[in-house]
């Protein structure tokens, strides 16, 4: 954790809670703030953060339902500088890449880029290189997930590219996903606990009724896992590698979305179904993020696969090395 | 709940802790059938416990005065969950280890923690939990088992029931009604019940699997001395909620379905199917995210707090995961028993039993009735 992530968290905090409705305004303000390079090294400019701190940062960011690439910029920055790619210019990151590189041309469909068409350049992973491709060589196309954001498509034809070796950009995509559901999750559960010891129906709150007092502790409960996957995700992932901690993360996240979603708008009653009431920006978000960077399918046919490889009596005594090589770090 | 999102606790070096366990298991219990290392701390082996006891794994936070180890709660941690994984028959001196060594320790006399810790500590001395009766299953307040202070000491009447062990079991901390007056929590109080005294009754109650695990204990007219009072006349609600916090606590509550998932794992092969592969993977995913919110709950009470509520969590959720795998791995496994004898066994043994899991140590009713009050909804 570094000294600062108080200060950077209220820095946060207050920028989020007073963000209009346009996006150059956004993205700018949050620039200036220096959020976005959270993850750049000192060395480079930046502020030297860990994941821990991207995780406060994000969480907030998923609470209050910002609709900013931030997590997209603040990787994009720290992957294209530990690569030495260019830092100039707005850069964001591919959801999905197809396509070849050749040589220092590269042909094929960069998909659920965040923000893409507002990017100068976007980073993508295709074979075992990083790239950095400029928005302008490609043909550009708008596409919104379901809460509206931007998860534009870009195909290029021999554009010119920059490359790196990969650093496993997909991955810790998706742990920029865990890190904002664990904020908005939890958001909503606030929420959902406020309406419900709020809204009186039958002479009494909402919440003197054991259904509703047993549906939002299985909803904190599910709350309470994504904290803990989340903050396991990131000790693995300053550690060096995360591969099985992130994916059963993300996995743990979509599966708590699902549990939390539904029992948040099922307390709601009718309210929770209007475009005026708060609950949507953040339901829509977390039903957006269960796809983004690998849904459950995904990763759960990618870890069992790791794992049989490794054999039935492997397992167990792996996730304890896991662990036990973060305490040693610690130590 | 924020505990949960903090860094993981820093555990102390454990050497070849971990290696010492696994070596134990293998040697003292060699070719244990996963049906038996399944839900392994209702299994009872003596003979494994006394040999845990003479390897130093009970009672190893105790000070060695009172034949414990003096090691770090931590340490312990990482016994119990190796054991577990390991499907050790754990059962005769886990109650002691886990809750009724702890009570004494706070609240026994001189004499009786002198008398009672070290042979715990050697894995010869078993105790059960004397809570539940007939009349007062959830809702604990309402035991009706009297104890009546007389000169010649307690003179105890009624009855327990759903009483783990209690036919191995060389004593029992039973919660009792000290005060005739008094209705619900109030007037309620602990005793050191050695069952061999006379008046006690204890008869099996045969479960659906046909094993004998509880009992129902009857107390007619038994005297126990003065001091089998533990701790205060009158506190035994506050106390029974403290040992409430170590029953729920530990990891035996996510992993007591680990040896279907060895199992599962062992039948999938190298290069299962996408169907199965997935399940492995979820079952993984749930099972890393449990064991890091079970350590941060550890690593509360090592601390010397009470995380009653994360207890509570961690207890809910591991015991829903638990029931959720049997029938997962029904669902897609097509098994023949003559075939894959092992995964058939022990999913056969975890459909009859997990339905308990969410009974004993606190319904999931109950529990998550504790969380809605910590969430301030009640
Ligand atoms: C395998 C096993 C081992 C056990 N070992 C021991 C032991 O060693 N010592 C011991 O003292 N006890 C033991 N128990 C007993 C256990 O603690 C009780 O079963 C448990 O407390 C529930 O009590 P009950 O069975 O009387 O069910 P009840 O309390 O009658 O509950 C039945 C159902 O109603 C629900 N319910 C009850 N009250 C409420 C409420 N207010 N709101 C909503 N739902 C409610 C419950 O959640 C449950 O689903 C054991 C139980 C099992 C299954």
């Amino acid at each position: 954790m570094s000294d600062n992530r108080d200060m950077v968290v209220d820095t946060a905090a207050r920028l989020f809670a007073a963000l209009g409705s346009d996006y150059a305004t956004n993205i700018a303000e949050v620039e200036a703030a220096g959020l976005t390079d959270l993850l750049l090294p000192a060395d480079d400019g930046g502020f030297g953060g860990d994941w821990g701190d991207a995780a406060a940062v994000l969480a907030l960011a998923g609470a209050h339902a910002v609709a900013l690439p931030l997590g997209e910029v603040m990787l994009a920055r720290r992957l294209a500088a530990a690569g030495g790619l260019s830092l100039n210019g707005r850069l964001t990151i591919a959801g999905a890449t197809q396509g070849r590189l050749t040589g220092d041309s590269f042909t094929g469909t960069l998909s659920q880029v965040p923000w893409g068409l507002e990017a100068d350049a976007v980073l993508a992973e295709a074979d075992g290189r990083l790239l950095r491709l400029a928005v302008a060589d490609a043909r550009a196309a708008r596409a919104i997930n379901p809460a509206g954001e931007p998860r534009d498509t870009l195909v290029f034809e021999r554009a010119p590219a920059t490359s790196a070796s990969e650093a496993g950009l997909f991955a810790q995509g998706a742990l920029l996903r865990v890190l904002q559901s664990a904020g908005a999750l939890d958001a909503a559960l606030k929420l959902s606990v406020d309406y419900v010891n709020g809204r009186q129906q039958f002479g009494r709150a909402l919440a003197a009724f054991q259904a509703v007092q047993q549906l939002l502790s299985q909803f904190a409960v599910e709350v309470a896992a994504v904290r803990a996957a989340a903050a396991g995700a990131c000790e693995a992932a300053d550690a060096g590698d995360a591969a099985f901690e992130i994916g059963a993360a993300k996995l743990r996240t979509n599966i708590a979305i699902g549990v939390g979603t539904a029992a948040a708008h099922q307390v709601h009653g009718a309210i929770g179904f209007t475009q005026d009431y708060s609950l949507h920006p953040l339901t829509r978000r977390l039903w957006s993020w269960r796809s983004e960077f690998g849904n459950d399918a995904y990763w759960a046919v990618r870890l069992g696969h790791e794992i049989t490889a490794q054999g039935a009596d492997a397992f167990w005594p792996q996730v304890v090395a896991r662990t036990d090589r973060l305490n040693r770090r610690a130590s | 709940m924020s505990i949960f999102a903090a860094p993981l606790p820093v555990l102390p070096d454990v050497g070849d802790l971990r290696d010492r366990v696994r070596a134990l298991v293998a040697a003292t219990v060699p070719g244990n059938p996963a049906a038996h290392r399944a839900n392994c701390w209702a299994v009872a082996d003596e003979g494994f416990s006394r040999a845990a006891g003479a390897a130093g794994l009970i009672g190893m936070i105790w000070p060695e005065r009172y034949g414990g180890h003096a090691r770090a709660p931590l340490e312990r941690y990482v016994v119990l969950e190796e054991l577990l994984a390991a499907g050790a028959p754990v059962a005769a001196h886990w109650i002691a280890d886990r809750q009724t060594g702890p009570l004494l320790l706070r609240h026994g006399t001189e004499e009786q923690k002198l008398k009672l810790l070290p042979a715990m500590a050697r894995g010869e001395l078993y105790a059960c939990i004397g809570m539940s009766e007939p009349g007062a299953g959830s809702d604990l307040a309402s035991v009706r088992t009297r104890a009546e202070r007389t000169k010649d000491g307690w003179r105890v009447n009624g009855q327990k029931l759903w009483t783990s062990g209690a036919h191995r079991a060389h004593i029992m901390i039973a919660l009792v009604r000290t005060d005739p007056e008094s209705t619900r929590n109030a007037g309620l109080s602990q005793l050191l019940v050695t069952m061999d005294t006379p008046g006690i009754t204890v008869r099996p109650v045969i479960d659906l699997t046909g094993a004998h695990d509880f009992n129902e204990v009857f107390f007619d007219d038994v005297l126990l001395p003065h001091d089998a009072l533990i701790g205060k006349e009158g506190e035994g609600w506050k106390q029974v909620t403290a040992e409430l916090s170590l029953e729920r606590s530990g990891p035996e509550r996510y992993l007591s379905s680990y040896a279907l998932f060895v199992e599962l794992m062992r039948w999938a092969g190298p290069e299962p199917d996408a169907a199965v592969a997935a399940l492995i993977g979820r079952t993984a995913a749930e099972l890393w995210t449990l064991r890091r919110m079970s350590w941060a709950v550890a690593a509360k009470l090592a601390g010397g707090e009470d995380p009653a509520l994360e207890a509570a969590m961690v207890k809910d959720l591991g015991n829903s995961f638990e029931q959720a795998l049997p029938p997962a791995v029904q669902a897609l496994a097509e098994i023949d028993p003559a075939g894959a004898p092992e995964l058939a066994a022990v999913l056969a043994q975890l459909l009859m039993v997990s339905p308990s899991f969410s009974l004993r140590g606190g319904t999931r009713e109950i529990l998550r009735g504790i969380i809605a009050r910590g969430l301030g909804l009640r």
